[in-house]
């Protein structure tokens, strides 16, 4: 079969820095191509080279068999190389028409915007990801899932034979991520080739046929997914293999310290009970949406339960916990709640890595008190958590991501909690970092402290925690030790409920 | 590399508060074309009139720092004036006074901060509003007419000296060191840049975001209060228009000092300066004898300038 896209010997560099270093990547017609690697490792760079938003330093593009060259987004996209990109790039003032067609808007022939053909295109384009939304909605009405398949509709519309898809599904459930599925297997069968980023094995598994590693900027290799394992591809990621990302567990789990019984999410929804004990990480599994999220965040009072009982540590708490004052209550009891938006919810990105941290501390102490250093606190932090800065004093928002993460958990760390709620404990953070934030997790457990986390990948719920409750439909279905559950077991739980 | 070094040198520039720079300028302007101006007595004078303005400058600086504002100053300047002046409480102390202007204004505050940061009402309209208010009671309580006389203790306290420095601007002066190191050294400022940093982050890291908001308005209100004190003793007498552009002066000083909304860069002193800029503004205007209207002029295009400055700026880091 003739390569629809051959990319051969690319590099480029950003100041000294070498981002993608001689790679080359050939997609076929009719296939669905993997490009994985940690963060930073070029994906997103080497994409950006096909779609024509960097230029190479050097190495050449061949479409169809002739060289190409593309100055700008636009001349790829005349080329037939369309792109959905990770960030999302819709204005929330504008319909999702305005928006569909911003910058070559139809005009009628008085020189008006012809919204009549722009709504109905719209119109089109939508119904054919699956969509009944009306393109007179604003953008900011719909929900970031929505917005999420809007982009996507956005790129796929145009008349493209080569699509990248930079993380499409980072904000989209279970559900809509079988829809884009469909679509995407449909541009496939129609000849099309199909770049797909993303961090989730699951997904890469389900729908792609070949994968092609990156790391550090360099080719690791180009395999058909027929022959790889999601150990493999892991170990071929990270050159090493997936039980060397995780601590090992110890075994014994101490005295219970928090309790739920007869938890009901909502008026709907069937009672649960668990229990975390001291010494123990304790995953909520499940497909994503099905209620861990609002489980953690109605412990601390961020969202309304309809009813049940809480103890903490043999103290009752009650139900439902203030939404202004929670957080606070919580962690007067001893419980920190680590949310999973580190950029919005987590830091202060303008404020150091020392005022980051501390926050926890003085936030226990009264308002008019004299506000004490915690120099030495937050020296031990970034010291024990190898948090990588210029510093206390760096800027947390000049750290990389997995750094950041570093210095949200430390701030719960440093204020001595002996229950952590942590909702996705690894988002956007390459597979280093990972297993370092694992191994802190562990060392909190080991030291008596309970941890209680969610996350989308079930891979790393499998591999960090010690027992693993299956939520679904708001209501825990199953539980299970982790040691022994797999992915498909943790699925079938969720789904014969 | 001269480039890149060059920027570093640009980006240390622009993080210096403008209130400096047109500090320093107007100084030089002084120095050249007045010398004989650069005299403690006469500065002094011109510097204990801002007084008043100065001490407000420290309320706005605080309510802005959490992404906050606060245009109430005015109607309270006036409700405290419109107290001490209107024979309300005849052979009432100073003491008294001040107990009632301070707990009114830390009320006032209260109902700013409440409304703010409970029902999330805009700072701009609740403060206003409040404001308008308060003007219109007091000119409903006087009838339109200016009220009777201030105590004369007031005015005999705002005349005293130290040395060769108004009493008035050392009282200032020593309130903005306060305010320095509560903002440094307590908790409370802590807070403080943490929600104007981020509320929601300050929200989960465990700061009680409401508390600290309504907290910095009531002691903005209780400031607004000591500034009313400082404005009534200045004028000696009863007024219904005293006061009344001091609040968006306050933003101006604010901003120039290097305090912008959520960001405290300029700390407690560059809004100090900003406040000292506008009385070197008034000492050269009135020194080349320009009126009144030309020292408005000269006012909005410095604010303005100051905006543009904290634009180029916020395009550059981003």
């Amino acid at each position: 079969m003739v390569n629809l896209i051959e990319m051969s010997n690319i590099s480029k560099s950003f100041g000294g820095n070498l981002a993608v270093d001689r790679v080359s990547l050939e997609l076929l017609p009719g296939s669905v191509h993997a490009l994985m690697g940690e963060n930073g490792a070029g994906k997103s760079t080497l994409m950006k080279i096909l779609a024509g938003v960097h230029q190479p330093d050097r190495g050449s593009i061949r479409k169809d068999g002739l060289e190409i060259a593309f100055a700008s987004p636009g001349e790829a996209l005349e080329s037939g190389i369309s792109t959905v990109f990770q960030e999302l790039s819709l204005l929330a003032n504008l319909t999702i028409a305005e928006n569909m067609f911003l910058g070559r808007e139809p005009v009628t022939r008085f020189g008006t915007v012809d919204y009549r053909r722009m709504n109905a295109e719209t119109r089109n384009a939508l119904g054919e990801l699956g969509l009944t939304l009306d393109p007179e909605t604003l953008v900011s009405e719909l929900s970031i899932a929505e917005r999420q398949f809007v982009e996507i509709a956005h790129g796929i519309k145009a008349d493209a034979s080569i699509f990248i898809l930079d993380e499409p599904t980072a904000a989209l459930n279970a559900a809509d991520v079988e829809v884009l599925n469909r679509h995407i297997r449909r541009l496939r069968d129609e000849g099309k080739a199909v770049v797909y980023i993303s961090h989730r094995m699951d997904e890469i598994f389900a729908i792609c046929d070949a994968v092609t590693v990156l790391k550090d900027g360099k080719l690791i290799g180009t395999r058909p997914l027929s022959e790889m394992t999601p150990a493999s591809l892991i170990a071929m990621m990270v050159g090493r293999e997936l039980q060397d990302l995780f601590p090992p567990r110890e075994k014994a789990a101490g005295d219970e310290i928090l309790s739920v019984e007869n938890f009901r999410i909502d008026t709907a929804s069937k009672a649960f009970s668990l229990h975390v004990s001291k010494g123990e990480i304790v995953a909520l599994a499940g497909l994503e949406g099905q209620g861990q999220q609002k489980f953690l965040r109605a412990l601390v009072g961020q969202f309304q339960p309809f009813g049940g009982t809480v103890t903490i540590k043999g103290k009752g708490l009650s139900l439902p916990v203030g939404q202004e004052g929670g957080i606070r209550q919580l962690q007067a009891a001893g419980v920190g709640f680590v949310p999973e938006d580190r950029k919005e919810e987590g830091l202060f990105l303008g404020l150091p890595v020392e005022h980051n941290i501390a926050i926890g501390l003085h936030a226990r102490a009264r308002e008019l008190s004299v506000a004490k250093g915690h120099r030495n606190t937050v020296a031990d932090v970034m010291a024990s958590m190898n948090v990588k800065a210029d510093g206390p004093s760096a800027i947390v928002g000049s750290l990389s991501g997995g750094n950041q993460q570093k210095v949200l958990l430390g701030r719960y760390l440093a204020a001595d909690m002996d229950i952590l709620l942590i909702e996705e404990p690894t988002r956007g953070v390459d597979i280093g970092a990972k297993s370092e934030i694992y191994g802190l997790l562990r060392d909190f457990a080991n030291k008596g402290g309970a941890v209680l986390v969610l996350s989308r990948e079930t891979i790393e719920l499998i591999g960090l925690c010690d027992r693993i409750y299956v939520i679904h439909d708001n209501t825990v279905v199953s539980e299970m030790p982790a040691a022994s559950a797999t992915e498909h077991d943790i699925l079938d739980a969720a789904l014969s409920a | 590399m001269a480039a890149a070094l060059n920027n570093a040198v640009v980006q240390r520039v622009t993080r210096i508060p403008p209130a400096y720079f047109v500090f320093a300028i107007l100084m030089i302007i002084l120095w050249i074309a007045r010398p004989h101006m650069l005299n403690a007595n006469i500065l002094g004078i011109f510097i204990r009139q801002v007084a008043p303005l100065g001490v407000l400058v420290l309320g706005q600086l605080l309510v802005m720092r959490v992404k906050s504002i606060d245009l109430s100053g005015g109607g309270v300047i006036l409700l405290v004036n419109y107290f001490i002046s209107s024979g309300l409480f005849p052979g009432a102390s100073v003491a008294f006074f001040v107990a009632l202007a301070l707990a009114t204004g830390t009320l006032i505050g209260l109902f700013n901060g409440v409304m703010v940061a409970k029902r999330r009402v805009s700072a701009v309209i609740v403060t206003l509003a409040v404001s308008i208010i308060l003007v219109g009671f007091v000119q409903f309580l006087s009838s339109g007419k200016p009220p009777g006389d201030v105590p004369s203790v007031f005015n005999d306290i705002y005349n005293t000296k130290l040395g060769p420095v108004p009493t008035p601007v050392i009282f200032w002066v020593f309130l903005t060191a306060i305010m320095a190191l509560f903002l440094s050294k307590t908790v409370f400022g802590r807070y403080v840049t943490s929600v104007g940093e981020n509320a929601e982050a300050a929200h989960f890291a465990g700061v009680p975001v409401e508390r600290t908001v309504i907290l910095a308005h009531m002691i903005a209100g209780f400031i607004a209060a000591i500034a009313a004190l400082v404005q009534t003793a200045s004028i000696a007498v009863g007024s219904v228009r005293v006061g009344l552009d001091l609040p968006i002066l306050a933003v101006a000083a604010t901003i120039l000092g290097g305090v912008v909304f959520g960001r405290g860069e300029g700390g407690v002193w560059g809004p100090f300066f900003g406040v000292l800029s506008f009385a070197l503004l008034f000492v050269v205007m009135t020194t080349f004898g320009i009126d009144e209207p030309g020292k408005l002029i000269a006012q909005g295009l410095i604010i303005l300038l100051a905006a543009i400055f904290y634009g180029v700026r916020t395009a550059r880091s981003n």
